[in-house]
């Protein structure tokens, strides 16, 4: 640390702008703070308030458990995140990882969630221990399944999305069955810096001071991994051993922060980001800065929230999300970052791919298709449909199987078009933001009316969806729609999209039952014209796409080869781009943004041995499809009379199953 | 077994209804089935046991009284009532609420349906609850019933008013808990609020509200009411009860310091009649 410390002035170069990063937002937000203070107690007694106060006097009460809990939480939190994201940056040598991405937030949740329902008295003493014990979980689930790896990002934070999926659909799942008991955790959810006199901050100091130590005592042995596994090791170390501990730092850090305060999203991702920008090359540097800048940062923030008309009411986790993202999207085109290797995600034996598979795969679906109208539950058990009730029972059941069915196709062909446009494995339409930038048109459509006009609805995902994809296209353009930067500015969208919607949540508006179902991925609502419109525009878009065959086989190929080849990118791009917008913004609308057939069905029609273009799209419609009207069909029957939404039965079954698929194929 | 003795029931129920002075001619609708607990409540509070209701464990919980039927099927969640089930139960009838977001025509389709007309805002909630009752009751054919709930509800709210009177009363603010750090404070607009006229109770909270009446807030805000009595509805989680305690902020908020917190059994704020009532006894019980 004194080395550090001797060595900064030596490297003037970045370091104004540094100081200028922490001291602007700092500034601003001491301003602020004094300038509340000041309404709300003399001067004079600040100092006699602060060391004894008259707790009597409501004011000091306020003043001394209220406030000054609140400013120093807010610091607090801020700088854990940002040491916690620097270190698991550095670490995982990716720029994308923070808690949200690599599952740490959705385990913590899920421990606390569970811990809510069912045990409570875990909760007693606090939460932190379960918040670490499910934190530490997942990001654990998610280092083994990137080992096989060594630790790809690309591998990382597709691991850390499958897992926080799993778990964070687990955890809907659960709040789903259980919607008057949650109130707690929806407010949580939204990361409230709300405070209840000292008991965070006291929680909090002492952890944050020995994460600062341990992050400072592992700076040598961290630095060593910039070298090759190898070059590390030869040097007397042990990788692993420098990586698992750099990950408990960062992992207790995270979790701490959930469980005091919830989720704050972005600002392990920013600060880290905004401090290399500024000119914190050198990992010591990051060290000292990243955090500065993620207490500047919050605090800032929730001082902002106080201040700003009709933000009142918002949590500073939901605000961080909204303030974030913009900056980070705009501070895109000016970050550089390493080009990747986009290696084959899963790799995949070569089958043969001639018409069996694909005919046998059809038949499945048709079968699954058929078992899902026929097969079903009622008051006397499980029966098949007697053709007294078809006409009635076809009516109930018919619009959810077409529009599950229609759903998982759309998903699936807007992830094979954006994965093979993209040569990223991980792009998909969850991914990137689009069903995110869907349902924020949704979400502010009912922010802005109380009607469910389903038209309206529509309207407001189409925009929304475009608008998203927009924002990720033209943030991403200046590399020309480099994967790392396509999946940054999707993530930024995504997380401002799911911060909305917790805001909603927390609000209690009864409304938001609908919202809950809905962003779990119901067929509940379907109806026959929505049936009938998801129908329409699945059968067009699988009529469509396979006229785009020639572009998606050669755009994989890189971009000097389709130039070469005589493609005209932009309109092609734009194309595709437009294809994909109509398929997930009718997808989300009928299903919810959340699902994973995007990602997963392309996946696992490529593992099938479906390597080009056309076949690659019919193999991954169909999985697509079969995998929601089976979800759809389990999701209406396991626990009857109760429903399940079929987006989280997809989520919660498909998720481990990719995850066995990683991990078989980790050598 | 059960769905027989529970017909035969219903039966009888229906006709003793009709056996009744001012009774109609036109069967009343005896397979009632309620989506939520507002309207639950409300056909329970007329003597009618419904076939089934949303949510039974739910409203076991949170709404209470009055007790639903043993033989009550459950219907799946609130948000999500099974219309496979429904079909099946074959009912006269659909009582539902809005401002859940449900699409009434998936309802109207397999039965009539009646909305209660709760989360509207237009009406004060009490008076509403008033309305809608008596509305039930025609439909139900139970016009009498209906008459003689809204008159017991008055007269045992006027009770509880006469009871609270004998003492002179601090205004009172009525909370739920959720996390310990934030409350759910009950204010313009909501039933709660309307009970408290009635009895003659001040409420300290005059803080803005939502459209249900209630607004969410950090437990500082709670400084701003001065020291009334804190009212704060069960059920509290456990652990919430415990770190709630231990926060200095809680301890020291002049109304838990001075005016001790009292916890009530479960009242249903977005309920009916029955629910007001409740609401009124409790307080007065002190």
């Amino acid at each position: 640390m004194i080395s550090q410390a001797m060595s900064l002035p030596r490297q003037r170069d970045g370091i104004g702008a540094l100081i200028l990063l922490v001291a602007v937002p700092a500034g601003l937000a001491l301003m602020l703070t004094v300038f509340d203070l000041i309404h709300i107690l003399p001067t004079h007694l600040w100092w006699q308030a602060l060391t004894a106060p008259d707790t009597s006097d409501p004011v000091q009460l306020l003043y001394r458990h209220a406030f000054l809990p609140r400013v120093a939480v807010g610091v607090l939190a801020g700088a854990a995140l940002g040491l916690a994201g620097v270190v698991m940056q550095h670490v995982l040598r990716n720029p994308l990882a923070e808690p949200t991405t690599i599952g740490t937030n959705a385990g913590a949740s899920l421990a606390l969630a569970a811990a809510t329902l069912y045990a409570p008295w875990l909760l007693e003493g606090g939460r932190e221990g379960v918040a670490l014990a499910g934190g530490a979980l997942a990001t654990s689930a998610v280092f083994a399944l990137a080992r096989g790896r060594s630790f790809s990002p690309v591998s990382i934070i597709i691991a850390g999305l499958v897992v926080s999926l799993t778990f964070g659909s687990a955890g809907a799942l659960l709040m789903a069955l259980n919607r008057e008991y949650t109130e707690e955790l929806f407010i949580w959810q939204s990361g409230s810096l709300v405070q209840n006199g000292d008991a965070a901050v006291v929680v909090l100091a002492p952890w944050l001071l020995a994460g600062i130590c341990a992050a400072f005592l592992l700076w040598r042995p961290l630095r060593l991994l910039d070298l090759s596994d190898d070059g590390a090791a030869s040097l007397g170390t042990r990788p692993a051993v420098i990586r698992l501990a750099g990950m408990a730092v960062a992992v207790s850090l995270s979790a701490l922060v959930v469980a005091e305060i919830g989720v704050i999203g972005f600002v392990a991702l920013a600060a880290p980001a905004l401090a290399r920008l500024a000119g914190a090359r050198t990992l010591g540097r990051r060290l000292v800065w990243s955090p500065l800048v993620g207490g500047a940062l919050l605090w800032l923030t929730d001082r902002l929230v106080q201040h700003l008309p009709f933000a009142g009411e918002i949590p500073a986790g939901t605000a961080t999300a909204l303030l974030g993202a913009p900056l980070l999207l705009f501070l895109l085109p000016r970050m550089r970052t390493t080009p990747e290797r986009q290696a084959d995600m899963v790799s995949s034996i070569r089958l043969p791919t001639n018409g069996l598979p694909l005919i046998a795969g059809l038949l499945a679906l048709i079968l699954a298709v058929v078992l899902a109208i026929g097969f079903g539950r009622g008051v006397g058990g499980w029966h098949w449909i007697a053709s007294a009730d078809l006409t009635e029972l076809l009516a109930l059941r018919a619009p959810r199987v077409v529009v599950a069915l229609s759903a998982g196709v759309l998903l699936a062909v807007a992830g094979t078009l954006m994965q093979r446009m993209t040569g990223n494995p991980m792009a998909a339409p969850e991914v990137l933001g689009i069903s995110g930038g869907a349902s924020f048109g949704v979400l502010a459509l009912l922010l802005l009316s109380d009607g469910f006009d389903r038209a309206a609805m529509l309207g407001a995902a189409l925009a929304g969806a475009l608008l998203a994809l927009t924002i990720v296209v033209l943030a991403g353009r200046r590399n020309a729609l480099s994967p790392e930067r396509l999946l940054l500015a999707g993530v930024a969208v995504a997380t401002v999209a799911s911060a909305f919607a917790a805001l909603l949540l927390a609000s209690g508006d009864p409304r938001m039952d609908f919202l809950l179902t809905w962003l779990s991925g119901s067929t509940y609502r379907a109806t026959p014209t929505d049936a009938f419109t998801a129908a329409t525009v699945a059968v067009t878009v699988l009529a469509l796409a396979p006229l785009t065959a020639r572009w998606l086989d050669i755009l994989p190929l890189g971009e000097t080869a389709a130039r070469g080849l005589g493609l005209r990118l932009g309109r092609v791009r734009a194309t595709l781009l437009a294809l994909t917008a109509l398929a997930t913004a009718t997808a989300t609308l009928v299903i919810g943004p959340l699902s994973f057939v995007g990602l997963m069905a392309p996946h696992l029609a490529r593992m099938l041995g479906f390597r080009r273009a056309v076949p690659q799209l019919l193999a991954s419609a169909m999985t697509g499809g079969l995998i929601l009207v089976a979800a759809d069909w389990a999701g209406r029957t396991l626990i009857f009379p109760w429903q399940v939404p079929a987006g989280l039965i997809a989520a919660f079954v498909g998720g481990p199953y990719f995850m066995a698929l990683m991990w078989k194929d980790r050598q | 077994m059960a769905a027989l003795t529970r017909r035969q029931c219903l039966a009888g129920l229906a006709a003793t209804g009709l056996a009744l002075p001012g009774g109609t001619a036109r069967a009343a609708p005896a397979r009632v089935v309620c989506l939520e607990w507002t309207s639950a409540e409300m056909v329970v509070s007329l003597g009618l046991s419904p076939l089934a209701v949303g949510d039974i464990r739910g409203y076991d919980d949170w709404v209470q009284g009055p007790a639903l039927p043993q033989a009550t099927i459950d219907l799946g969640s609130r948000s999500e009532p099974n219309l496979e089930l429904l079909r099946e139960l074959r009912p006269d009838l659909i009582v539902g609420a809005y401002g859940y977001g449900l699409d009434e025509n998936s309802f109207t389709r397999l039965a009539p349906t009646f909305n209660v007309p709760f989360y509207s805002g237009k009406a004060p909630p009490y008076a509403q609850a008033q309305q809608v009752t008596l509305q039930l009751g025609d439909m139900l054919g139970r016009r009498t019933e209906a008459e003689n709930l809204v008159g017991r509800i008055e007269a045992s709210i006027a009770q509880a008013r006469a009871r609270l009177e004998r003492a002179v009363q601090k205004p009172v603010c009525v909370v739920s808990l959720f996390d310990d750090r934030h409350v759910r404070v009950y204010g313009a607009g909501s039933l709660l609020q309307d009970v408290l006229d009635r009895l003659g109770l001040v409420n300290a909270w005059t803080g803005a509200t939502n459209e249900w009446g209630f607004s969410t807030v950090g437990i500082e805000e709670l400084v701003a009411v001065g020291e009334p009595q804190l009212i704060s509805l069960d059920p509290i989680p456990p652990h919430v009860r415990i770190r709630i305690a231990r926060s200095s902020l809680w301890a020291n908020l002049p109304c838990v310091r001075n005016g001790q917190v009292r916890t009530i059994p479960p009242v249903w704020p977005f309920g009916g009649l029955t629910a007001a009532a409740r609401f009124a006894e409790f307080v007065a019980a002190a």
